[in-house]
C-alpha cells in the first residue's frame, strides 16, 4: 500500500510566448481563407496541454488537424444549410431544427468523447463512456421540465450534468465515480438567486423611501428625485451582478466537479473563488478593450494559470500503476458542431 | 547526430522509463534500463513543438517519448515528414519580427478585405444571385421594419393615390426599374425615403408633409429608384455578410455566424449607403427628372429642407454626405431633355 501524495497542478506557459503563436495562427488563417484554422486550433491546444504539468509530466493533445478540419467542414456545412433554409425555406428550417434537437444528445456525447480521447497523460488516453440515452435525459428531458418546475429543477440539472461528465470519464482503464451530493448545488443556485434579487431589493427600498417622504410632506419632486437616483443605482447593480453570478456559478461548479470525483486511488481538490474569477474576467475585459484585442493571449494564459493553481491532485506516490484501455478512434464532427453552436455542456 | 534524454511510455501502463534517444543512420535508438530498441525514422511522428511547451514523439503501438529537450525534438521533427503546414507557423514564430510582420499582414488583410475585397465580391454576387433571393431579403427587411420602426401610413388615401398615379404616368413615359411604392408612418426615420432590396421604395408620411409640391416627392423617389436600378440594397446586404465573415475569421468566434444570418435585415438599417452609391443614385435621379420634365431643383429644395429639419436625428438620409455638394448639379441643371 503506497502513500498518498499531494501533487499541485502547474501551468508553465507565458503570455508573450502564446502571443506569438496566436498572431501567427491568425495571419495564416486569414491568408488561407480559414482552412488553417484547424491547424491553429491543434497548435493552440497542444501548447496549452504541453504547458500543463502534473508531477513534472505534461498532458498531451493528440487530435490531428485533418480530423478537426473534417469535423469543422461538416459543422459549417450544416450551419450554412440551416441559415440558408431559415432565410428562404422556413419549413425546411423547422425540419432541420427538429433534426438538430433529436441529434443533440449524440452531439453532446460525441463532443465529450472526442475531447477525452484526444487527451493523454503519461502515455495513456482518457475516454468518455456516457451514453446517448443518458445525455438525452439530461440535455433534453430535464430541460423540458424547467418551465413546469419554475426553474426549481436547475440545481438538479447542474448536478446531473456534473455527474454525467465527471462520472463517465476514464483514464486508461481506471473509471471515475462521482461521489458529490445534490445539496451543495442547491446552495450555489440559491445564492445566485439571492444575489440577483439584491438589486431589486434596492429598488423596492427606493420606492418605500419615496413613499415615506411623501407621507412626511416632502414635495413630490424631491421624493421622485430620491426614487430615480436609487432606481438607477439598482439598475447598475443588476447589470454588474450578472457577471458576478456567472463567475460564482462557474467557480463553485468547477470545485464541486473536481472535489466530488474519485478516480481509482486518485482524488482532487479544487479551490476556485468567485471573487478571483470576477477580478480576472473584468480586468481581462478592460485590458482587451484598451489594447484592441492584443491582450487576448495574456488573458487566456492568466485564466489557465489560475485554474491550474487552484487544483491539487491526491494520488499514490507511484503514478506508474495505471493501465491502458482499448484504443478507439473517434470523429471530431460532434465536437466541432458543439463548438460552432457555442453549446455549454456544463464544462468548466 | 541528435541525442536527447526522454521519458519512455510503453503504451500499456503510465510508468515513465527514463531513456536516452539517439538518431543514427536513419534510425531512432532508444536505450534505458531493460529497454533497447531501434525504429526507422519513417515509423515515428513528432508532434510539432509549439512555443516552449513539452512535446511528444509518437512511436508505433501507442508508445511515446516525452522530452523537455525542445531543440532536439525540433530537429527530429525536420527529419520526419510529419506536419508540413506547421513548419511555416514555426518559422514565423521563431523570430519576433516575423511575428510582428504577421500582425501587420493580418491588420492589412482585414482592412483591405473590408475596404475593397468585400464590396468587389458583393458587386459580383449581385449580378449572379437569382432575383428571388433579392426579393426574399427585401421582404424580410420590410417585415422587420414594419414590426420595429414603421406603422401604417396616416396620409389620406387620395393623396397617396395622386402620388402613385403621377409616378406611374412618368414610368409609362420612361424606363423605371421594377418597383413597389409604399407609404409608411415612422417616428424613428422622420422625413425619409428608402429603397429595399427587391425594389420596394418606402416613403414616410413626414416626407410627404414636408414637401411643398408633389414633384419634390417624385424627385426623392427618383433618387431611390436609382438605388433600385443599381441594386444597392442587395449589395449592402451582401457586404454586411462579408464583413461578418471577416470578423469571424479574426475572432475565431464562429458561433456568431448564426446571429449574422438572423440579423441580416437589421444590418440594412444600420449601414448607410456609401458615397459612391449615393452619387450613382443622384446621377440616375438627375437624368430621370430631366426626362420627366420636372425641374431638378425640386430635389435640391426638399433635400435642403430635410437637412435642416432633421439635423439632430440619425437616419439613412442624414448620413448622406455633403448635402451642399450634392445638390449643386441639381441647381445648375437645365430643363427637359
Amino acid at each position: 500500500m503506497s502513500h498518498t501524495k499531494q501533487y499541485p497542478m502547474q501551468f508553465t506557459g507565458a503570455g508573450g510566448e502564446y502571443f506569438v503563436i496566436w498572431i501567427v495562427n491568425i495571419a495564416l488563417t486569414l491568408v488561407t481563407l480559414g482552412i488553417y484554422s484547424a491547424w491553429a486550433k491543434v497548435r493552440t491546444l497542444r501548447w496549452f496541454y504541453g504547458h500543463t504539468l502534473l508531477d513534472n509530466q505534461a498532458f498531451s493533445y493528440l487530435a490531428t488537424p485533418i480530423q478537426i478540419l473534417r469535423g469543422r467542414l461538416i459543422a459549417v456545412a450544416a450551419l450554412v444549410a440551416y441559415s440558408m433554409a431559415s432565410q428562404f425555406a422556413p419549413t425546411l428550417a423547422i425540419v432541420l431544427l427538429i433534426a438538430f434537437f433529436v441529434l443533440l444528445p449524440w452531439i453532446v456525447v460525441n463532443s465529450l468523447r472526442f475531447q477525452a480521447r484526444q487527451s493523454a497523460y503519461r502515455g495513456l488516453r482518457f475516454d468518455f463512456t456516457g451514453t446517448v440515452g443518458e445525455a438525452a435525459r439530461i440535455y433534453i428531458g430535464l430541460q423540458l421540465l424547467i418551465p413546469f418546475t419554475l426553474g426549481l429543477i436547475l440545481p438538479y440539472i447542474a448536478y446531473r450534468q456534473v455527474r454525467f461528465i465527471a462520472g463517465n470519464t476514464v483514464y486508461g482503464q481506471t473509471g471515475a465515480r462521482y461521489q458529490g451530493a445534490l445539496k451543495p448545488f442547491w446552495g450555489v443556485y440559491l445564492l445566485s438567486f439571492a444575489l440577483i434579487l439584491l438589486p431589486f431589493a434596492l429598488i423596492a427600498y427606493a420606492a418605500y423611501q419615496a413613499y415615506l417622504m411623501q407621507a412626511a410632506g416632502v414635495s413630490r419632486e424631491m421624493a421622485m428625485a430620491t426614487f430615480s437616483g436609487l432606481l438607477a443605482a439598482g439598475m447598475v447593480a443588476f447589470y454588474l451582478m450578472i457577471p458576478v453570478v456567472g463567475a460564482m456559478i462557474q467557480a463553485r461548479t468547477a470545485n464541486l466537479l473536481y472535489n466530488g470525483t474519485v478516480m481509482g486511488p486518485v482524488s482532487f481538490a479544487s479551490s476556485q473563488r468567485a471573487r478571483d474569477l470576477v477580478w480576472i474576467y473584468l480586468s481581462n475585459l478592460v485590458l482587451v478593450a484598451l489594447t484592441f484585442g492584443l491582450f487576448i493571449p495574456w488573458a487566456k494564459v492568466r485564466l489557465a494559470r489560475y485554474r491550474a493553481q487552484r487544483l491539487t491532485v491526491y494520488a499514490p506516490e507511484e503514478l506508474g500503476i495505471f493501465v491502458a484501455g482499448q484504443h478507439q478512434a473517434s470523429t471530431a464532427t460532434g465536437a466541432e458542431l458543439a463548438d460552432l453552436l457555442d453549446l455549454n455542456l456544463g464544462l468548466t | 547526430m541528435i541525442r536527447f534524454a526522454a521519458d519512455y511510455f510503453d503504451g500499456q501502463t503510465s510508468r515513465a522509463h527514463p531513456v536516452e534517444a539517439t538518431v543514427e543512420a536513419g534510425q531512432l535508438l532508444v536505450q534505458g534500463e531493460n529497454i533497447a530498441f531501434a525504429l526507422p525514422l519513417d515509423r515515428i511522428q513528432v508532434a510539432p513543438p509549439a512555443g516552449q511547451a513539452r512535446s511528444v514523439v509518437h512511436l508505433p503501438d501507442a508508445r511515446e517519448l516525452h522530452s523537455a529537450d525542445r531543440a532536439a525534438l525540433l530537429e527530429l521533427n525536420h527529419l520526419t515528414a510529419s506536419a508540413r503546414p506547421e513548419r511555416w507557423a514555426h518559422l514565423l514564430e521563431s523570430r519576433l519580427r516575423f511575428a510582428l510582420a504577421a500582425l501587420v499582414v493580418s491588420v492589412f488583410i482585414v482592412f483591405a478585405g473590408l475596404r475593397w475585397g468585400v464590396p468587389a465580391v458583393a458587386l459580383l454576387a449581385t449580378h449572379t444571385l437569382p432575383g428571388w433571393v433579392e426579393q426574399r431579403i427585401g421582404e424580410e427587411a420590410l417585415a422587420l421594419m414594419d414590426r420595429v420602426s414603421l406603422s401604417p401610413s396616416k396620409l389620406p388615401a387620395v393623396r397617396r393615390q395622386a402620388l402613385e398615379q403621377k409616378l406611374a404616368a412618368q414610368c409609362s413615359k420612361q424606363a423605371c426599374p421594377p418597383f413597389r411604392l409604399l407609404f409608411r408612418d415612422s417616428r424613428l426615420f422622420g422625413a425619409n425615403a428608402m429603397a429595399l432590396p427587391g425594389g420596394s421604395v418606402v416613403v414616410t408620411d413626414a416626407l410627404v408633409r414636408l414637401s411643398h409640391q408633389d414633384d419634390e416627392v417624385l424627385a426623392v423617389v427618383a433618387h431611390e429608384l436609382g438605388h433600385v436600378q443599381h441594386r444597392h440594397g442587395l449589395r449592402l446586404a451582401l457586404q454586411s455578410i462579408g464583413a461578418g465573415a471577416i470578423l469571424v475569421a479574426v475572432t475565431g468566434d464562429i458561433g456568431s455566424v448564426t446571429d449574422l444570418a438572423a440579423g441580416l435585415p437589421s444590418l440594412l438599417l444600420q449601414n448607410g449607403y456609401s458615397r459612391d452609391m449615393e452619387r450613382e443614385a443622384d446621377a440616375y435621379a438627375l437624368a430621370w427628372l430631366k426626362t420627366a420634365c420636372i425641374p431638378p431643383a425640386r430635389f435640391a429644395d426638399i433635400l435642403g429642407r430635410i437637412d435642416t429639419g432633421a439635423a439632430d436625428k440619425t437616419s439613412l438620409l442624414d448620413s448622406h454626405p455633403g448635402t451642399q455638394e450634392r445638390i449643386k448639379p441639381f441647381l445648375t441643371a437645365g430643363g427637359c431633355t
